[in-house]
Formats: structure tokens, sequence, C-alpha cells
């Protein structure tokens, strides 16, 4: 027997080897890839000044920085209540567990536009809370609370159920070991907790935040998309392209993409460089 | 003895990070979303089934539950495949297509809506060949349909690629020796095996397509009875200030999803019971 065909027993043959692997580009190529270049063909169709210039009007200036400013409001807070949450559901035993797990995954399930809905019933100014809130000054739905609300609802789960198997696969040995040689609650969290979950941190922050500075439907809905006040990146894609202003609304969607993009890099590098301190899911 | 409610524990900061987790918890998601079941509440079955009741919300919610689940079988399919070959094969540039699967997580749905519009509308690259032997895709069904499928591809590819990663080769290897054709022992060695990963993936894949908004309104047309989703169905709705009609739709999605939750639930306890992990 030759070597060309000897095969072992746990393989495809070579012909469908390549057959699978012809498909699976073929299909991740056309589906996937290719509307991903789209988004920068279109941009540039008129050149890079055109696209440039088209960042630099007035609304697309406001929605960039409202975005960003939404981003820094509540990925921040989502980062606190998942480490809150971990630590509460890792570091202690408690009945009813499982439920809290089940009502943190909640967003992940629910449509952006019901969540959206939801916040519109609970903060809308027709409604008790909402109403008050808009005599007193504050309106939530159509102002910038309600769009901060409703990211965080969106991106409610990504730091907690990153952080949760990590901090039960670590255990309470090394907090433990710490508060019997002296250490205060914040000394433990500072010097041996957070040390040893930063990374899986950094991981849910960052698909937190792509998330959260992409959000669309749930943010469509409590916005109102107010032209230079409350149009996000997203929403004022959806402006711009409703009025044909294809470059615009193509260059917008390039600086989202890049965004993507950032954060997939940075993501597999850090699956590639600590897989074992991120949690069991990631690892590949 | 009934167990106490919270085990006595040394470890610091129990009210701090209960207090947090509560009423975070409570503000963002539980409230809002009991908002609306209270809502729902307030009209009673009866009300809520008249609103729903009508043909054009039964045509969206049809629509979009029907797409979904059509998006969700491609995906499952493809995606086990995508799996397979991500984890068994070795060729160039496989790293980079394992960075493209979850492309669809990471972009934006306004970005893929208007992206996969230009793609397959009659003037854009793949829908101009499409329109040449009269393929419409673009503001029609099918627009819908690949929309779906793009926001749903990387979930069973993600949820099956470790199980495949974790099987070992004895045992496909015992199965040769005992006689089994490769193809035998896929479908009925290595196939069993997926099924459960797989299963969780095809039903949060069609939890996703179900509530999909941004990257399907771009490319659907829009046209109530024919490419109307459910969800551009309760934005139209509160436009229109009729926060009834919204809450009521949005009541029987919010059921849909709970009902796929708890099949994904049911599926993990039920490949936990047959191979001991999941």
């Amino acid at each position: 027997m030759s070597d060309a065909t000897f095969r072992p027993a746990t393989e495809e043959t070579p012909l469908a080897r390549r057959l699978l692997i012809t498909l699976v580009v073929l299909g991740l190529g056309l589906l996937v890839l290719a509307p991903l270049v789209v988004v920068f063909v279109e941009a540039l169709r008129q050149g890079v000044g055109e696209a440039l210039a088209s960042l630099t009007h007035r609304d697309a200036w406001a929605a960039i920085r409202l975005t960003l400013t939404i981003a820094a409001i509540s990925v921040p807070l989502n980062a606190i209540f998942g480490v809150a949450a971990a630590w509460f559901i890792t570091k202690f035993d408690f009945r009813g567990k499982a439920v809290l797990i089940t009502l943190i995954d909640l967003p992940f399930s629910v449509s952006p536009v019901v969540a959206g809905l939801c916040i519109v019933l609970t903060f809308g100014a027709n409604t008790a809370i909402g109403g008050w809130l808009v005599g007193q000054g504050y309106p939530i739905v159509f102002a910038m609370p309600g769009i901060i609300l409703a990211t965080m609802f969106v991106t409610f789960p990504f730091v907690a159920r990153e952080l949760i198997p990590v901090m039960i696969e670590q255990g309470r040995a090394e907090e433990e070991a710490a508060l019997t040689l002296g250490a205060g609650g914040w000394r433990v969290f500072w010097t041996v907790t957070l040390p040893n979950i930063r990374w899986a941190l950094l991981y849910g922050v960052l698909l937190c935040n792509a998330r959260a500075m992409g959000e669309f439907g749930a943010v469509a809905v409590v916005s109102g998309k107010i032209r230079g006040q409350t149009a996000t990146i997203p929403t004022t894609i959806e402006m711009l392209y409703q009025e044909y202003l294809s470059v615009a609304a193509f260059t917008l969607a390039a600086v989202l993409a890049l965004l993507a993009l950032v954060t997939l890099l940075l993501k597999t590098l850090l699956e590639l460089r600590h897989a074992d301190q991120l949690a069991a899911t990631h690892r590949h | 003895m009934k167990a106490p409610l919270i085990h006595r524990s040394p470890m610091p900061g129990l009210g701090l990070s209960m207090g947090i987790t509560l009423t975070m918890l409570s503000l963002v998601v539980l409230i809002p979303i009991g908002a609306l079941l209270l809502k729902g509440a307030s009209y009673g079955p009866a009300g809520i089934w008249e609103t729903v009741n009508r043909p054009r919300v039964w045509a969206a919610l049809f629509l979009s539950f029907r797409l979904s689940l059509i998006a969700a079988l491609f995906n499952l399919v493809f995606g086990v495949l995508l799996a397979w070959v991500l984890v068994r094969y070795r060729f160039p540039g496989r790293r980079l297509l394992d960075g493209a699967v979850d492309l669809p997580f990471a972009l934006p749905t306004a970005v893929a809506g208007i992206s996969l519009t230009a793609l397959y509308a009659p003037t854009g690259a793949f829908g101009s060949l499409a329109d040449q032997i009269g393929w419409k895709i673009a503001y029609t069904q099918w627009g819908i349909l690949i929309a779906l499928i793009f926001v749903g591809l990387p979930f069973v590819a993600r949820t099956v690629q470790p199980v495949i990663e974790e099987i070992e080769r004895e045992v496909e290897e015992a199965s040769a020796t005992l006689g089994a054709s490769r193809l035998y022992t896929l479908r009925h060695v290595i196939l069993p095996m997926l099924m459960p990963a797989a299963l969780t993936g095809f039903a949060l894949a069609l939890a996703r397509a179900v509530g999909e908004y941004g990257s399907v309104i771009f490319i659907a047309g829009n046209i109530p009875l024919v490419t109307e989703i459910a969800p551009l169905l309760i934005i139209i709705q509160l436009e229109e200030f009729n926060y009834d009609a919204a809450a009521a739709i949005g009541i029987a999605m919010l059921l849909i999803s709970f009902a796929l939750l708890l099949a994904i639930n049911l599926i993990q306890v039920w490949s936990r019971r047959r191979i001991g992990h999941v």
C-alpha cells in the first residue's frame, strides 16, 4: 500500500474534506465576509475625501459624541454590576441562586424592541414614575437616561456571565487565606480577586462595549431619534440611509464596523494569551 | 430543618454585593419587564387576545416565527459543519475563518442591515445576479431570511465547537475497528454526542431571530401582511402612541422568548441526564 492512499480510520476521505472546507469557506464568505466588505466599498464609493467630509458633518459628529458618552456611562455601570453579582453568587451560598442567574441572563432572550418597549412603559411621560420625573425636570424616555437604561438592559449579562464561571472555578481558598492573614474586605478584592479575574473582566467589558455602541433596536424605541440630541450612531445611520445619503450612512457604518473588527481582534488576542483565565466556553 | 436563606460565611461584602446586584437588576431589568407584564395583566388574556387576534398582527408574528425557524434550521446544519471543519481540519486561513464566525455578534445590527440590503438589492452585487434569473431577494421574505441567517450564524457553531474538541479519538477508533464505515460512525456515534449542544445553539439562534429588528428592517420592505416582522409592528404602534397594542404584541413576543428559554433549559437537563454533562 502506498503512503498516498493510507488514511486513518478516524478521518474523512480527502475528497470529502476538500468538499466540506470549500462549502464552509464559500458559506462564510458569502454570508458574513461579503457584508463586511460592502460596508467599506460603499463608504469609499465617492472617494476618501467625501467619506471623511460626511463624518465631520454636525449631526454625524453629535451622534459619535453621544454614543461615546452613552458607552462611557453604561459600560462601567454594567462592569460594577457584573463584578458585584459574580462576587455575590460565587462567594456566598444562598437559596434561589439558579433563579438569580437566570434573571441576570434574561435580557439576552428578550427582543431589543421589547426591551425598549418595557422602558417606555415604565418611564414614559404617561406613566406614574415617568410623569413625576418629567415634572421634576428629568425626562427619561426620549432623553439620555432612557438611552442609557436601554443600553444597560441589552448589555446587562455580558460581564456577569463571563466572571461567574471563572470565579466558580477559582474557588474561595485564596480569599479565605488572605482573610485569615488579616486582610480587610477591600484589600482582599483589590490584591487577590481582581488580579485573578482581570482578563475575564476585560473580556466581558470588551463585548459589553461593542454591543453598547452598536445597539439599535432598543435605542430606536426609547430615544425618539432627535437629530443632534438623542440620535446615536446606529440611529443616525438609519436616518441617513433613509434619506438616500448612502456615503454618509456607510461611512458611519464603517466606523462601527472598524470598532467591531478591533473588538474581534482584541477578543482573539485575549483568547490566545489568557485562555486559562477566561470562562471555559471560550476555550478553543 | 429547612436550609437558611443565606448561609453564614466569613467572606466580606455580602451586603454590598447583594445590594448592588439586586438594586441594579431590579432597576434595569425586573421593573421594566414587570411593567410590561403588569400592563398585560390589566387587559387580561381576553384583552391581549383581542389585540393579537387581528390579521396584521398574526401575519407579523407568524412571519417572524416561521422565517426564524427556517433560518435556525439552516444554521443548525451549517453550524455543525462549520464547527466540525474548524476543529478537525487544518487549512490555510482557518484562524481567520474562526474569527469571522463571531462577526455577526460583533457587527452592529444596523450596519449589517444596510450592508445586506446593499448586497442583495437589485442594484447590488448579489442582487443583480439573482435578478437576472428573476429572483428578487431584497424587499421580499428571502431578504428577511438572509438577515436572520446572518444574525443566528454563530450560535450553533460556538456551542458545538467545544464539544467536538472534547471527543476522544478512541471512540471513533473503536467504532472503526468494529467495522463501521466513516459515515456510519459520524451518523451514529459523533452526531448523537453533538446533538444537545447543537439543539441549544439552535434554540438560541431561534430566540435571537424571533426578536431581531435592526438587521431585518432595511432589507425587509416592511409591507403589512407580507414582509412586516413582529418587532417592527411594536415600533409602528408606539409611533402612533398606541401603547396598549404595542404592549399586547410585546407580551406575545415575551411569552415566545420565555418558552424558548424554557426549552433551552429542558434540553440541558435532558442532556445532563443522558450523558452526564452538557
